[in-house]
């Protein structure tokens, strides 16, 4: 008994040490957002490659903060940035978004192994997967339709920059807005 | 030996099948006429910054000696008209433009100054958007229901972007933006 009184002190002082660590740690797990109203006109912000979605409401855009690249979307209605986990790997720089009608879907250029490829985000999913893998030429300026289902794009396989249009195919999940009819968007039947 | 081999038979089908799939499979590339008129989709020259939005493509291109905006309809397979858009003493680039096909923006560029045209397919009149913005301005874009155009403009060599509605109307953005 009289031995196992400072062994339980030490146990209780780890104990709270280890809360106490805990919450340290916790407490720098800081979100990813950019902070808000902190730029001046000589900031190092630079916002560039705005996309609408097609009803208007949100914004997709890449922030640059002083070495770092982050592709960011931006909600106008209620004013404040949506989290998009998953949308920015730490190992490439995502770059030239495109949204779809309401939102749902993200073409943007990302980098694989040193070559440029086109990646669709779902924020339904949040997931991301790479359209062009088998790609084997250099392309540049993703657009994709409101719809979601096609994306056009920029393709240097005649030596020179041309476009390609990129079907997702019939059973794509259409990103149309609520209420309109499934006929307003056309199906280009090839 | 009978009762062994009946079984193979609907497993090679299905394997063909799943062969015959695999040649049809999504995502696949689309293929426009390439036309060496310029009446197509591609052409000799270079298209560069497409934009889809519902059956039609935007681009441009300098198949005819100078830079204009194209606009190609998937549905008829063909060049749409755009009267006024292109003029003689301007260079246009980065079109976007609306569902409906109805609402076009684009960059004009008129003796090294650049502005952010809106065009009405129904009118074909150009609108000067940001006349009154003393920024360099580049890359617009049109929301699909033409309600929006986003774009950026420089001070000081720092891009940020403004947000406009189609009458004009800068929309309130917080200070990161400005």
């Amino acid at each position: 008994m009289k031995k196992s009184t400072p062994k339980f002190w030490l146990q209780r002082l780890l104990y709270w040490s280890l809360v106490f660590a805990l919450i340290a740690v916790l407490g720098s797990c800081t979100t990813n957002d950019i902070p808000l109203g902190t730029t001046s006109l000589n900031s190092r912000y630079t916002e560039q490659q705005p996309a609408l979605s097609g009803n208007g409401r949100f914004l997709a855009f890449v922030s640059s903060f002083k070495h770092s690249q982050q592709l960011v979307v931006y909600d106008l209605q209620e004013q404040k940035f949506i989290p998009t986990p998953g949308l920015n790997p730490q190992s490439t720089v995502a770059e030239s978004p495109s949204l779809s009608y309401t939102g749902r879907y993200i073409a943007y250029l990302k980098s694989d192994q040193g070559r440029p490829v086109i990646a669709l985000y779902d924020r339904t999913s949040q997931q991301s997967q790479i359209l062009t893998l088998m790609y084997r030429y250099w392309l540049r300026n993703p657009s994709i339709s409101p719809d979601g289902r096609y994306i056009v794009f920029e393709s240097a396989s005649r030596g020179q920059w041309d476009i390609e249009v990129l079907d997702r195919g019939p059973n794509t999940e259409l990103d149309i807005p609520n209420g309109a009819a499934v006929e307003a968007e056309k199906t280009n039947d090839q | 030996m009978t009762n062994d081999q009946l079984p193979t038979k609907p497993i090679l089908l299905l394997l063909c099948l799943i062969l015959l799939t695999g040649c049809f499979g999504y995502p696949q590339f689309l293929s426009y006429p390439f036309d060496t008129g310029g009446r197509g989709l591609n052409s000799p020259a270079s298209e560069l910054n497409p934009q889809i939005s519902g059956r039609y493509i935007v681009f441009t291109s300098d198949r005819q000696g100078s830079q204009d905006v194209y606009m190609f309809d998937t549905v008829t397979r063909n060049l749409v008209d755009l009267p006024g858009l292109n003029s003689l003493d301007t260079i246009t680039s980065n079109p976007s433009v609306s569902l409906d096909g109805r609402y076009l923006v684009f960059v004009a560029s008129r003796e090294g100054y650049k502005a952010i045209f809106l065009y009405d397919r129904e009118t074909h009149q150009s609108r000067n958007l940001t006349a009154n913005l003393q920024r360099e301005v580049r890359n617009p874009r049109i929301s699909a229901d033409g309600s929006r155009i986003a774009f950026e403009s420089s001070h000081n060599g720092q891009w940020s972007i403004s947000v406009y509605e189609r009458s004009g109307q800068p929309v309130n953005l917080p200070r990161v933006f400005q």
